[in-house]
């Protein structure tokens, strides 16, 4: 099976969150709840002597999803052609229909969201399936001015990029292992 | 659904407002609705839109947009408009406008013109051009951008044009960043990807800055931290360093500048007795003498060395002092029309915004100002400080009132010693209220006249005040064409993607219906939107074929090497004189010296001010504000759009140092304030500033209580209304305080 990775040069990243709105843009997401690409920031030290880093935080379709395992109702797969971890609306029983909505602490990431609709229905990142499916990368990647997102195979990104799974802001995990590959920022304090 | 969907249609438009790009975007339009937006997907190099451009669907549709003529029937300010039709709109303007002419004369009618739309052909340009034929109108000078930096690019260089292609900052061995941030403010697109590739090569970067950042954070190897409104300082310890250790370019200093001696007077404590060594400039900038002199040493000694001054520590009183210091370090350096160095300057690079942008030579006499076609200041005399002897540059006459100062003239007139008394103002693509310095003393000034227009998208703080407020279109809804910001070789064809929304127009439009109540010439009013966009790109050689870039949306010019500004007057001087009246860089320059003020010194100094750090008032307020740009907005425009405002909120920077002797916690409600007003936000407690300075994104709109307080967070409530001699515009000299919120964090209803 193919698995699907997102790679992502975290020394290039100037924190602009455009990759985030186009992905609003693209999906149509008007509530503020939905974020399916989450930008987060890391400071540290005292000043004068700081690092900061940013980290793009989408779905990273973990290969063994602890959001999958959880799920009460099954809703949660993960596609034997490329790994892409999607949702099925119709069998999600929803944000007050399901009693725990396990899928939202079981993900370290924050990927499963919910509206703000009545008994909206779990989604999350889906690598923008549409346009994959049209030979184009997701907009998060086709949308970054740095030219610091991108979408593979796992294995055709540790050819280009090497092996590095794990950045600031970003903990690599064996048990679910995350479809993610990093050039992370080197802690370096000014 | 895919983009492949049969009924969307991709139109080519661009982004087109004030912030430092103009980027491609494609509209996908199903059923006459913008759907989504790409950006550029085409050949290198990509012009790729930010977050703004791509929040656009959320700004266009915003439920707030402005949907008919408004007349106000509250107090000014209040807010309260009732909808009235374009027929009694445009009647009731022109009956006034016909009133204010025939008691008080063309000169009382005032034209505020800003940034808001950056087309070609709407915004200013059609108001400017009904008000001409109506006879005149009082206009306004002084971009608050930059007019510091380009007032010391002209009588450094005698030009604007002194910046390099991006790429060739690949080719420089030490790049500074000096108040310079263009991961916020883009400074032409693609440039920050360019900082990370001159990273990823190895190039050392340095950042000065009062903030870690974003780009500092980012791209930099060593970030200096200095005080804000001393950078002059630095720089001038940085020449003193390079002069008295003979690290300089002699043979350069010899065959290009002029004045070198006069510097050095002044450097080595002939002129003042003060030795201007890096230990004068650590008690004023904060920076430590060893720091200064080892930059020094090292831009000395890496040639070629890119030192990118960037505008703001000029938008500072006495702010040109800054620009100026730096561009006689980028010549005594001998990093001027050289491969890899970078002469600062204004910094515009490839030149498609002015038509002719071939060298012309300065004018050796020229007391009477330019014709500028407007019966108004047409024949008035040079303004004071004015470096009316080059030609580029600002217009410098006398009959228009600097933009700092336009409030303080509506209120005071010609009494003040201001060329009119103004009662009417015309005010398109514009927020000026909000973004003019001294925003209480701006609203006094607006609710003084007695009749205001308004071409405007949203009810801004400025559009309150306004007696008639007309909906204005957006890029989405019309044709144009977009120049880049500054200085990339390419022009966007801003294609119509959606009717107009409501019943809003474009501003050729509005004027072409309100000229004919004026009873003037149709002139350019005769002429269709595609007519008057073809007749512009005429008059340009880099435009050959208008079709084929209006089905395009974007020409991308190819150079045959990358533009490095001055390369023929270094490489031969014989032939290629620069356009100041030496004909050289003027370290010294004698236009500034005949001024014989000492307010405008013929070389760079430093110059303390009414503001700084260490003067009186800083008992008092003992915290330097500094108003940055944010990347949620581009200066006020976008403030209003969910997607832009939910990234962080509005807020002031300040260090742990300054919040813990205050009782202040992170996110904790402050009061912000000096003489001038007083604002309620949140704060952000961050290492990223420098204890002694707070920073305030401008931009915010103005939201003021009954007591005069404002929750908005509009910057310029508290900013200094006073510009430089040169026009700087002192947005960064302000010195304030701050306290926790005193009745907690409640507004008053």
């Amino acid at each position: 099976m193919t698995q699907l990775g997102f790679y992502f040069n975290q020394t290039r990243c100037i924190g602009c969150h455009t990759c985030a709105v186009a992905c609003k843009d693209w999906h149509d997401h008007q509530e503020a709840t939905i974020n399916w690409m989450q930008i987060n920031t890391i400071e540290k030290g005292v000043f004068p002597h700081l690092f900061l880093a940013f980290i793009a935080v989408p779905c990273y379709h973990c290969e063994d999803p602890s959001c999958m395992a959880v799920c009460p109702a099954d809703a949660i797969s993960k596609r034997a052609a490329d790994g892409i971890v999607i949702v099925d609306p119709d069998k999600c029983l929803g944000r007050e229909g399901c009693e725990k909505t396990p899928c939202l602490t079981a993900c370290r990431s924050s990927s499963p969201q919910f509206g703000l609709a009545p008994n909206a229905k779990m989604q999350k990142c889906d690598f923008c399936l549409d346009r994959l499916e049209e030979g184009k990368q997701p907009i998060c990647v086709e949308a970054c001015p740095m030219f610091a997102l991108e979408i593979d195979s796992m294995e055709n990104l540790q050819q280009k990029y090497g092996k590095q799974q794990a950045a600031e802001g970003f903990r690599y995990s064996k048990k679910i292992r995350p479809a993610a590959l990093f050039t992370p920022k080197p802690e370096v304090f000014s | 659904m895919g983009q492949t969907d049969k009924d969307v249609k991709i139109v080519n438009t661009g982004c087109c407002h004030d912030c430092g790009g103009r980027c491609v975007l494609k509209a996908h339009v199903k059923n006459g609705q913008v759907i989504r937006i790409e950006s550029d997907t085409g050949e290198d190099p990509q012009i790729r839109a930010c977050m703004r451009g791509r929040a656009y669907r959320q700004r266009l549709y915003s439920p707030d947009r402005l949907q008919t003529p408004l007349k106000r029937i509250g107090e000014k300010g209040e807010g309260k408009f009732k909808p009235i039709s374009w027929e009694e709109a445009l009647t009731e303007i022109a009956a006034k406008m016909h009133q204010v002419k025939a008691t008080h004369g063309n000169a009382s009618i005032l034209m505020v013109a800003s940034g808001g739309n950056q087309g070609m052909l709407h915004g200013a340009l059609p108001v400017g051009a009904m008000l001409q034929g109506f006879g005149g109108f009082t206009r306004s000078w002084g971009i608050a951008s930059y007019e510091g930096a380009m007032y010391a690019s002209m009588a450094t260089y005698g030009t604007i044009r002194t910046g390099n292609s991006r790429e060739d900052l690949l080719n420089s061995k030490l790049v500074i960043m000096w108040g310079w941030n263009p991961a916020v403010t883009i400074w032409d697109p693609g440039t920050s990807l360019m900082m990370s590739r001159i990273r990823e090569k190895g190039i050392r970067i340095v950042a000065i800055d009062p903030r870690y950042s974003d780009s500092a954070a980012t791209f930099a190897d060593q970030w200096i931290p200095i005080r804000p409104g001393t950078d002059s300082a630095m720089l001038i310890a940085m020449a003193y360093v390079i002069l008295d250790e003979e690290l300089q370019d002699q043979a350069f200093i010899d065959l290009h500048t002029v004045g070198i001696d006069k510097y050095k007077d002044y450097l080595f404590g002939k002129e003042d007795g003060v030795h201007k060594t890096p230990q004068w400039a650590e008690t004023i900038t904060g920076v430590s003498a060893d720091v200064i002199a080892t930059l020094a040493r090292e831009y000395a000694g890496s040639s070629p060395a890119a030192l990118i001054a960037g505008w703001s520590p000029a938008r500072a009183s006495f702010g040109e002092q800054y620009s100026r210091a730096a561009n006689v370090l980028t010549a005594i350096t001998g990093n001027v029309g050289v491969n890899g160095g970078y002469a600062s300057g204004f910094m515009r690079a490839y030149s498609s915004r002015e038509t002719n942008y071939k060298r012309v030579i300065a004018g050796k006499d020229s007391k009477k100002a330019r014709s500028t076609g407007n019966p108004v200041e047409d024949g008035a005399p040079p303004r004071q400080y004015s470096l009316h002897k080059l030609f580029g540059g600002t217009n410098p006459n006398s009959a228009r009132i600097h933009n700092a100062k336009v409030f303080d003239a509506i209120l005071r007139g010609k009494e003040g010693g201001y060329p009119a008394d103004i009662k009417m103002a015309y005010i398109v693509a514009s927020n000026c209220l909000n973004q003019h310095p001294n925003t209480r003393r701006g609203a006094e000034a607006l609710k003084s006249l007695d009749f205001m227009v308004v071409h405007e998208q949203f009810m801004t703080p400025t559009a309150k005040f306004a007696d008639i407020v007309l909906p204005v279109n957006t890029f989405m809804e019309r044709n144009d064409i977009a120049p880049p910001w500054l200085g990339s070789p390419y022009y966007i064809y801003l294609n119509k993607a959606v009717d107009s929304l409501h019943e809003s127009k474009s501003d050729l439009d509005i004027c072409r219906e309100l000229s004919k109540k004026l009873d003037i010439p149709p002139g350019m009013f005769q002429f269709d939107e595609d007519d008057i966009l073809q007749g512009i790109t005429a008059s340009r050689d880099d435009i050959p074929d208008y079709e084929a870039m209006k089905r395009d949306g974007v020409v991308k010019i190819k150079l045959k090497e990358p533009i490095v500004s001055f390369k023929e007057q270094i490489e031969d001087p014989e032939n290629n004189a620069f356009p100041t009246l030496s004909g050289k860089i003027e370290i010294y320059c004698e236009h500034l010296a005949e001024m014989n003020d000492p307010k405008v010194p013929p070389i760079p100094k430093y110059m303390p001010h009414e503001e700084s750090h260490d003067g009186p008032l800083s008992k008092t307020y003992p915290l330097q504000l500094i108003t940055s740009h944010d990347k949620k907005r581009a200066h006020s425009t976008w403030h209003n759009v969910p997607w832009c405002q939910d990234i962080e909120p509005h807020s002031v920077w300040l260090n742990s140092l300054d919040a813990t002797k205050r009782g202040i916690i992170d996110q904790g409600s402050v009061d912000v304030f000096n003489d001038r007003g007083r604002l309620r936000i949140p704060a952000k407690v961050t290492e990223r500033i420098m204890p002694g300075v707070v920073d305030i994104r401008q931009g915010a709109w103005y939201d003021p209580d009954e007591e005069g307080v404002d929750h908005g967070g509009c910057a310029n409530v508290l900013t200094r209304d006073e510009p430089s001699p040169g026009g700087a515009h002192p947005m960064n000299s302000a010195l304030v305080q701050i306290e926790p919120t005193p009745d907690g964090a409640g507004r008053k209803k």
